[in-house]
């Protein structure tokens, strides 16, 4: 078996609390919601008018420049503006989480030769440019003279993100780019461990950015049912009797992995090893997660025993707790089968869903019990629900030394993933 | 990355415009029976939960899902399907364009200009409740996985080429870590998409000879097999460098990352076949230099054949390989995919199951 250990040196991220780690963990551990009114665009007709907003009302030349005028060639923020990509929010908050990483980490010139392996949301459209092309009912959309002049951008790529952070950090690695949807985070994270136990790299920045909090994303999401129906800031109560639905949200979270002997040699500092992983698939419907919780409890399982570890051993799940009436008894079914009484808590009422991000910024959550002894609270839970039976985490945070956390993300479409990390000696 | 365990291809399927096939592909590849590309007629759904589902499903993930149907047929894999493991690569969103017509008409004011406060009530209101299920491009691998109650370990990658066989190299690694015993692999997408189209097109692909085109195909692959139609012998996973910002690499970069890919993935092994699968004109021109170089006589050009189907195209380009390595007897086949991501794929195929 691979003596070969993955351990986190260096962590970035973007939320609804602001940029950077900091301001995660600060308002984690101030037990804080940072759930609001939709700023970057008017939402005052959309069923849903609330999210885990970033407070930056609109990516542009100026921002980027701002936060990474050091990474960036002269002139360069402009033309991506002129261009429209700075206009796919997901693109900007994975190159600042993967920048701060970077940096985080200490990482030098020999730590570009990392590889990237990022979970990634769906294209964003843009309505306003496709609107152009509306013409007697009917889109004009393709190939030659329909493919849109000057500045329009129909939608963005899915992987331009990575191919920003790819250019922007010179890393020359592969590149992976998971779309899990909202599994897209823990799957990355996963591959990466996999490949420094592999020996496939000796440094990844993994991790996820997303947002879909747009017009077609809030508008999308709204359709299927899945978001609160109340426009209030207490929108999301995962494990609450009283939830009725998630609320979005959008950022990233990015992490330097790299093999543990390499790491201690370069004098980085590890916060976290990570452990174990698995994945399954619920294989059950599009619209709804397997009731019994049964392949998320796979997910688990398999994941502690990737660890070497018994269930027992874990003193914290950070739960993918979506406040959705469905998704929650299935998992606390699970958790409960699986670990008895262990405390469980969903950062989800406090940032909201970041789906293909969520998986990453959970993880980067995970961290605060290994370095603070401190396990994130849930906010807005006020009422257990006995559908629900697991030690759920109210909005306080829980002072606790733990030495192995687990975390879970579970997509739409019925992908699981689960991750093990433990805390450094 | 050479595999250290044996890993065989169980059995195969594709969709392309010369059918539904299997090894069938490779066969009508060597004989020269691929007929003119000609856009792809793809199957419509007959079994009552297949009509229901196809309604959440776009057109890639309807394809993905009657290959890996028909690949799990031939492998008679017919029970315990919870633990298959399913690794795809998948393409850029997929959404009906009447549905985006329909959202969008709905949401123009009276001087037909795009109002977000008519987008946000009868823009939604007129748009289909499941649109959100058309669009989420994990649903190229989840659908399938639902109708055939596939429920393993997993993965579901972006691609123009490499995600697919990043697939490749996850699912046989899954294998050989014990994960599972059992896994469907390959790639599903839709190039000719008008909005692909249009991005193909505004990124100077299709000015450069890039033939765009739907396609589908699935392996099943196992780590035992009474008579398996090939080996997996070694899979290369290639990143080539290109200028900051740059979507394709220089070409003197590209030839030498493909010589030693080539070279990394035979490891000094004989090769009789080389299959080569290139984008478009740029990545045509280095990779026709390869049959010489690499000293290999028989050589074809698939996607000259059939045409580039981004996310599929490895998964078709290895289903076809082994279908050549049947029909003409050739015993190692070297697949090198060069997809518009700029990256470069080497995976080794040999035929049958001995070492």
């Amino acid at each position: 078996m691979s003596q070969r250990r993955a351990v986190i040196t260096g962590v970035g991220a973007v939320s609804a609390f602001g940029i950077g780690f900091a301001a995660l963990e600060k308002g984690l551990l101030a037990g804080r919601s940072a759930i609001g009114p939709i700023r970057n665009f008017d939402a005052s007709t959309f069923p849903t008018r609330v999210a885990g907003e970033v407070p930056v009302v609109q990516t542009n030349a100026a921002f980027i420049t701002d936060q990474l005028d050091v990474f960036l060639r002269s002139g360069e923020a402009d033309r991506w503006e002129r261009s429209g990509l700075l206009r796919d929010r997901k693109v900007c908050f994975g190159l600042l989480a993967a920048t701060e990483a970077f940096l985080h980490a200490g990482c030098t010139a020999e730590e570009r030769r990392a590889a990237l392996s990022l979970g990634l949301g769906l294209e964003q459209a843009f309505l306003d440019d496709l609107a152009g092309e509306y013409v007697d009912g009917r889109m004009r959309i393709g190939a030659g003279a329909e493919a849109g002049g000057e500045g329009i951008r129909f939608r963005s790529r899915v992987d331009l993100c990575a191919q920003k952070i790819r250019s922007v950090l010179r890393l020359s690695g592969r590149i992976v780019v998971h779309v899990s949807a909202c599994a897209a985070g823990g799957m990355a994270v996963a591959h990466a461990a996999a490949m420094i136990e592999r020996g496939q790299a000796d440094v990844v920045l993994c991790g996820g950015s997303d947002s879909m909090v747009n017009p077609l994303g809030v508008g999308g999401m709204s359709r299927l049912s899945a978001p609160s129906p109340r426009a209030e800031a207490s929108a999301c109560r995962p494990f609450d009797r009283r939830r009725d639905g998630l609320v979005m949200g959008e950022g990233a979270a990015v992490f330097v992995v790299e093999e543990e002997s390499r790491a201690l040699a370069r004098g980085a500092s590890p916060l976290a090893r990570i452990l174990g992983w698995a994945s399954t698939q619920d294989a059950y419907r599009a619209t709804a997660p397997r009731p019994d919780g049964s392949r998320a409890r796979a997910a688990m399982e398999r994941a502690v025993r990737r660890a070497k570890l018994q269930p027992s051993d874990i003193g914290y799940i950070n739960a993918h707790g979506t406040g959705t009436p469905l998704n929650d008894v299935a998992e606390a079914k699970a958790i409960r089968g699986l670990f008895g009484d262990v405390p469980v808590s969903s950062i989800k009422g406090a940032i909201g869903h970041l789906m293909a991000a969520a998986g990453a910024i959970e993880l980067a959550a995970c961290l605060l019990p290994l370095t603070h002894d401190v396990l994130p609270g849930t906010a807005h839970f006020e009422e257990p629900d006995p559908e629900c039976p697991v030690d759920v985490i109210g909005q306080t945070p829980r002072i606790a030394r733990v030495d192995h956390v687990l975390s879970n993300s579970f997509g739409f479409g019925g992908q699981n993933v689960s991750l093990v990390l433990g805390r450094v000696e | 990355m050479q595999l250290k365990s044996d890993i065989f291809v169980v059995a195969v399927s594709s969709l392309t415009h010369v059918g539904m096939l299997g090894v069938e592909l490779g066969r009508r590849v060597v004989r020269g029976e691929v007929p003119a590309l000609c856009p792809l007629d793809v199957p419509h759904p007959s079994r009552p939960e297949d009509v229901r589902q196809r309604k959440l499903m776009s057109r890639a993930s309807w394809m993905s899902a009657l290959v890996m149907r028909d690949a799990l047929a031939m492998a008679r894999w017919s029970e315990q399907r919870e633990e298959i493991g399913a690794y795809f690569g998948v393409g850029a969103s997929g959404a009906e364009m009447d549905d985006v017509a329909r959202l969008i008409g709905s949401s123009l004011d009276e001087q037909k200009k795009f109002s977000l406060a008519r987008c946000g009530k009868e823009g939604l209101d007129a748009s289909n409740p499941l649109f959100a299920f058309q669009i989420m491009n994990n649903f190229t691998l989840c659908h399938g996985s639902i109708l055939e109650g596939l429920a393993g370990t997993n993965g579901a990658y972006f691609s123009r080429g490499l995600g697919t066989v990043t697939a490749l190299e996850e699912a046989c690694l899954a294998l050989v870590e014990g994960e599972c015993e059992r896994v469907l692999v390959g790639g599903a997408d839709t190039a000719s998409h008008p909005v692909t189209l249009a991005e193909l097109e505004r990124e100077g692909y299709l000015r450069d000879g890039l033939v765009p085109v739907d396609g589908a195909a699935a392996l099943a692959l196992s780590r035992e097999a009474d008579v398996p139609l090939g080996r997996i012998e070694s899979i290369w996973v290639c990143p080539v460098e290109r200028p900051r910002d740059g979507l394709i690499p220089r070409a003197g970069v590209l030839r030498d990352a493909a010589v030693m890919a080539s070279v990394d993935a035979l490891a000094e092994h004989p090769c009789d076949l080389l299959v080569l699968a290139p984008w478009g004109a740029p990545a045509r021109e280095i990779l026709s230099e390869l049959p010489e170089a690499l000293a290999i006589k028989q050589s074809i050009d698939l996607t000259n054949l059939l045409g580039e189907s981004l996310a599929a195209t490895p998964a078709v380009a290895w289903v076809a390989a082994l279908g050549m390595l049947v029909e003409t007897g050739a015993k190692r086949a070297l697949v090198l995919t060069a997809g518009p991501d700029g990256d470069l794929g080497a995976v080794v195929l040999t035929r049958g199951g001995k070492r």
